[in-house]
């Protein structure tokens, strides 16, 4: 648990900027428009009584009075609640609450019946609780109706039962039975005991309170404390039945504590400062983004803000950014926690000091004028003595009515951080190239940091490049900025950052390119100069180009560090890729048809010739058989002849090798054995031809 | 009894119940919450409220609750995690670093916010992911010219920046107007990582360093290098979100003006709410989440898908892309999506057409090279999910009879054949039974 409040302390620091003191603003105008955010109703009611009563609660303390319409269904449900015999405590209670407000038409009778029950309940209720749940709701009736009878007969003896639950360290049990006691069960306690005090027929034992008030001041031993002076209560134990946090914790323990306070006559010792670092702790919280932790938050300051011990009066400042130039006036408003106005006071610069250095005070004690149209304390003129810069204000308030130091508390002295900021003047620029050896000037140019300028400069590695300029405040003094940077970006986006350091009145920075070469990564090239100069107090924090320089480094030996490589651009390296299209092989080139045509009539041109060649030569077929079988066979082997030619004119047209092939073999063998028998025959004719 | 009998049957169901994360309903449902304090619940309750509005079901824990853990049986318990715990030094419960990787492994989401102070915890969490905070602890962005104005914060670490990526995906359709407030450390992205990704950056005269000491040597980050939010889209689509600032996701800076220091204009709200909404969502996986689906390719005038190609087809391709806009798939649409048909280097590399309605597809010829191919779509865009498709084809060549027949450059030497033919023929008669 201390762990997580550390978190929250981290939270509430981030929150508020802070040094040694934080600024804690009243409850404004953010609130309100966030409380009508927070608790909209939903079909005209606030599902519970409970988150009813916490929204009216809330529109009621912060004034709200554009509130949402829930009062016909609302009361509907109290009056059902409270005629219930099934209701609990806790369900009376709320509705009670409710009606509070609303002021709904209830029966006299209904109230008779709820008081007799409820009494009962205290009577032998034994838990806290039931303690706490009816004697609220009988304190409630005893202010709604008047002629309902609801005092306690035996209020010590119930104020001794409940009493009884509480622990040596001023917080209590739940019930007997349960040994752990609680912060929060405190909380309860006191406000049923500021209960039974109310409804108590006769007065209470006066030993018995004093000791309850001994009991609070322990209770308030046990609680903690943040570095920017807020207080709060916490729960010790984490493994509670019902754990609340430290916001609801601290709330109780303001209710109790506050409705006890308004019932007793004595004074109870507690110090200013406890309440009004209850007071911060609150307002601390900023806007609660809950509806519980917001009723909370609201509910305690309305709480803290009449209670009976002491107001706490907050301390604020409208801007803590003053500007000397705009001469900008100190404001200091001082109002309640809820932001209601102040009785008279004065408010008192007591020191001021840069921060840091706490001894050197800048201003003493002085007293700040009061506006009462505006209700703000002013110091009309920053004295001379403040120049731009950090600074603590110490303030203190002073009340100047007696009566009002004994009912407000202002928490002493209140430190405040201030940022008092102006135009530095900027003087003197200038950029030049030195001779390394000679410290001879080779040139040397004059630059307006003001306005715009743009040098261009050449330079090599044996050369020096020097920048100086002067800051003065307003104030006439040397200025001292927390960012003096001069950046050299080369074409390859490889940056180096120098912080240019002062050396007395003025700033000055030497770039020596002969030790710098390695660092440069021995990139030749153009270098952009840019010269940023900030500060939080300085108002014309400049980020400026100034130009750019030619450097002429040597080659990059082998081993030379290499430049980081440069990130990618996001942009490009997610875009669409160009697109690709095949180139197809080109198809071969091939002669016009009519060339091909005209050449295979070229190439017909033989047979033609060699057919007329026959005819002119007079051939003829005399040699024929005559007789019956060889001329069979000779017209077979001349057939046979002609089909494997149309085989081939075949296989060219349509067929395939194999179908050719088989026919061929065929053809073959037909061929092979009709051609010997012709040709046998031919041969025995033509020997018979010679023999003869 | 009854309680351990129940207790029994809902463990039963427990896997059931957490694996609503899926490829057909990417959006992440659970998100566990880790603060450092519960109050964190109530002030930066504007973010959560806007989750919980979009149907995630959030479980807020202490970063230091004994009893946490990612998963149980083997199934995780969430399918998001959203650490707001910058000072933690050690989880309670299961998890740890390890823990942490290995979710994002198996593709769960994570938002981390950091803070000055932020502990080695969280620090090397963000390393992993590719985010190297200032190592100073005491650092913060400083800018001294793009600050935020305001009447009582003048130290010049609450910084309005405007500078965002340009994607309309990660940012939403609807231009950013007013700057976001930044108050938090910086980081540097590592130029090795290219899955990580600048959204918010800050000005070139921003600088990382501890506002209270005097600077004596550069500081480690300086302008527009330094990335005030990122974000990481990992290659199996897990989404993270590393902010270096907490409060900017707060009530209060959601709720608070703005106006820029050097500008005029002072706008009522700041961008944050915007800004940071729009990103869940992305973060999320209710935008920018693709798929692909129905990838068909087959010969024009045809509708089978054949086994092979020949080459020199003409061919067609189509694919289904839809987006998950956080409820339903919604058709893609966009101009630049791209089909290659490769093998070992693209051999086309065409744009898709699409008809708006989810459908991408394009026509082409098969290159006239055979070997094995593949359709690939490598689709990559800033802040979408990363598609990969690819399927593989054969190309073969032409069978011989597929060539042609008769070319008439030809002629002459089938007429020279036929010719010779027919002159054999009348030869051997010739020859045979002249007198």
């Amino acid at each position: 648990m201390a762990r997580n409040l550390v978190g929250f302390l981290v939270l509430v620091l981030a929150i508020s900027i802070c040094e040694a003191a934080s600024i804690f603003q009243p409850i404004s105008e953010s609130h309100r428009s966030a409380a009508l955010e927070l608790f909209t109703p939903t079909d005209g009611s606030f599902g519970s009584l409970e988150e009813t009563y916490e929204a009216l609660r809330t529109f009621g303390i912060l004034g709200i009075q554009k509130k949402p319409h829930i009062g016909t269904g609302s009361c509907q449900s109290v009056s059902e609640t409270l005629g219930s015999s099934s209701s609990t405590t806790k369900d009376l209670f709320f509705a009670l609450k409710v009606n509070s407000i609303l002021e709904c038409k209830i029966d006299e009778a209904i109230f008779q019946e709820i008081t007799s029950r409820l009494k009962a309940v205290v009577n032998d209720g034994n838990s806290l609780l039931d303690f706490y749940y009816s004697i609220s709701s009988l304190a409630l009736i005893k202010d709604q109706n008047s002629k309902v009878d609801v005092l306690l007969g035996d209020a010590d003896g119930i104020f001794r039962s409940i009493k009884a639950l509480s622990q040596s360290d001023g917080r209590w049990r739940y019930s007997s039975s349960n040994p752990e006691s609680s912060t929060y069960a405190a909380g309860l306690a006191l406000e049923a005991l500021a209960g039974v005090m109310s409804l108590a027929s006769s007065e209470i034992d006066h030993s018995l309170i004093d000791t309850l008030k001994n009991d609070i001041v322990k209770l308030f031993d046990s609680i903690e404390k943040y570095d920017d002076g807020s207080f709060y209560f916490d729960e010790k134990l984490v493994d509670a039945r019902e754990h609340h946090g430290p916001l609801s914790t601290t709330s109780a323990v303001i209710r109790g504590l506050t409705a006890f306070a308004s019932l007793t006559s004595g004074t109870i010792t507690l110090s200013g400062n406890k309440i009004l670092g209850l007071a911060k702790f609150f307002l601390g919280i900023g806007i609660p983004g809950n509806s519980k932790d917001f009723f909370n938050q609201i509910d305690s300051l309305a709480c803290l803000e009449s209670n009976r011990i002491s107001v706490p009066l907050i301390l604020s400042l409208p801007a803590t950014v003053l500007s000397l130039t705009k001469k900008d006036q100190l404001k200091v408003k001082v109002n309640t926690v809820l932001g209601s106005s102040a009785p008279p006071l004065t408010v008192k610069l007591m020191q001021a000091f840069i921060s840091g250095s706490k001894d050197s005070s800048v201003i003493e004690s002085q007293e700040l004028g009061f506006d009462p149209e505006n209700a703000v304390h002013i110091l009309d003129v920053l004295p001379k003595s403040v120049d731009v810069g950090n600074y603590i204000f110490v303030f203190e308030i002073v009340l100047h009515d007696s009566v009002d130091k004994k009912i407000y508390t202002t928490g002493g002295q209140t430190q405040v951080p201030l940022f008092v900021t102006g135009v530095v003047k900027i003087d003197n620029a200038e950029i030049a190239v030195l001779d390394s050896d000679l410290g001879s000037i080779e040139t040397q140019k004059k630059i307006d940091l003001a306005g715009e300028t743009s040098v261009s400069l050449s330079a090599n590695h044996l050369q020096k490049l020097r920048l100086s300029f002067q800051l003065t405040t307003p104030r006439g003094k040397f200025f001292k900025p927390h960012q003096v940077f001069l950046k050299l970006r080369h074409e390859t986006e490889v940056e180096h950052i120098f912080v240019v350091g002062n050396s007395g009145k003025q700033f000055e920075i030497i770039l020596d390119f002969l030790g710098l070469v390695e660092k440069f990564f021995y990139l030749s090239g153009r270098y952009d100069i840019q010269l940023t100069v900030g500060d939080a107090v300085m108002e014309n924090s400049i980020l400026r180009a100034v130009g750019h320089v030619e450097l002429d480094l040597p080659e990059a030996p082998e081993k030379a560090p290499r430049p980081p490589a440069r990130p990618v651009d996001p942009y490009s390296r997610y875009g669409p890729k160009a697109e690709i299209t095949h180139i197809f092989r080109a198809p071969e080139k091939r002669p016009p048809k009519e060339l091909s045509l005209a050449f295979l009539g070229l190439t017909l041109l033989p047979f033609v010739g060699f057919f007329i060649g026959l005819l002119r030569i007079g051939v003829n077929l005399k040699n024929f058989p005559t007789l019956a079988v060889p001329a069979t066979f000779a017209i077979l082997f001349h057939l046979g002849i002609a089909a494997v030619i149309l085989l081939y004119v075949l296989f060219w047209l349509k067929w395939d090798l194999f179908t050719t092939l088989k026919t061929l073999g065929f053809l073959g063998a037909f061929l092979m054995f009709v051609g010997h028998r012709t040709l046998s025959h031919l041969a025995s004719t033509s020997a018979k031809l010679k023999s003869t | 009894m009854p309680k351990l009998a129940l207790f029994l049957i809902l463990i039963h169901f427990l896997p059931f119940l957490c694996t609503s994360f899926s490829p057909e309903n990417p959006s992440s449902r659970r998100v566990l919450v880790l603060l450092d304090d519960l109050a964190l619940k109530s002030s930066h309750s504007v973010y959560f409220k806007s989750l919980q509005s979009r149907g995630f079901e959030l479980d807020f824990k202490l970063a230091d609750d004994p009893k946490i853990g990612l998963q149980r049986y083997g199934q995780y318990l969430y399918d998001g995690l959203i650490l707001f715990c910058p000072t933690t030094e050690r989880f309670g419960g299961s998890i740890d670093l390890a823990a942490i990787l290995d979710f994002v492994d198996s593709g769960h989401d994570l938002i981390i916010a950091a803070d000055n102070n932020a502990s080695d915890l969280i620090r090397e969490i963000a390393t992993e992911c590719g985010v190297d905070f200032d190592e100073d602890p005491a650092a913060m962005v400083i800018d001294h010219t793009s600050y935020a104005v305001s009447e009582t914060e003048g130290d010049h670490t609450l910084i309005a920046s405007d500078d965002f990526i340009k994607s309309n995906v990660l940012l939403g359709s609807e231009k950013i107007e007013a700057p976001v407030l930044f108050q938090g450390i910086g980081h540097s992205l590592s130029p090795a990582n290219s899955l990580v990704l600048k959204v918010l950056s800050a000005s070139p005269s921003a600088y990382s360093a501890n506002p209270k000491s005097k600077l004596s040597s550069p500081p480690s980050l300086t302008g527009s290098a330094i990335s005030l939010v990122s974000i990481l889209q990992a290659r199996n689509n897990a989404r993270i979100l590393i902010s270096g600032s907490l409060v900017m996701f707060s009530n209060r800076f959601f709720r608070s003006g703005v106006q820029k220091a050097g500008t005029p204009t002072k706008h009522e709200k700041s961008g944050n709410e915007q800004f940071l909404t729009e990103l869940s969502k992305w973060v999320f996986h209710e935008r920018g989440h693709l798929k692909a689906v129905n990838i068909q390719h087959h010969k024009d005038g045809e509708a089978d898908e054949p086994s092979m190609y020949r080459i020199n087809d003409d061919l067609v391709y189509s694919v289904e892309i839809y987006e998950w806009s956080g409820r339903s798939w919604e058709p893609y649409v966009a101009d630049d999506v791209q089909v290659q048909f490769y093998m070992m280097s693209p051999y086309v590399l065409k744009n898709l057409s699409t008809d708006k309605k989810g459908r991408y597809f394009t026509a082409f010829k098969v290159p006239d090279v055979y070997g094995v191919f593949q359709f690939k779509v490598e689709y990559q865009r800033l802040g979408y999910t990363s598609l990969s498709l690819s399927k593989q084809i054969p190309v073969r060549p032409y069978r011989h009879n597929e060539y042609e027949r008769f070319i008439p450059a030809a002629y002459p030497y089938y007429g020279a054949a036929f010719s010779m033919m027919a002159g054999f023929f009348i030869f051997t008669a010739v020859h045979l039974y002249n007198k």
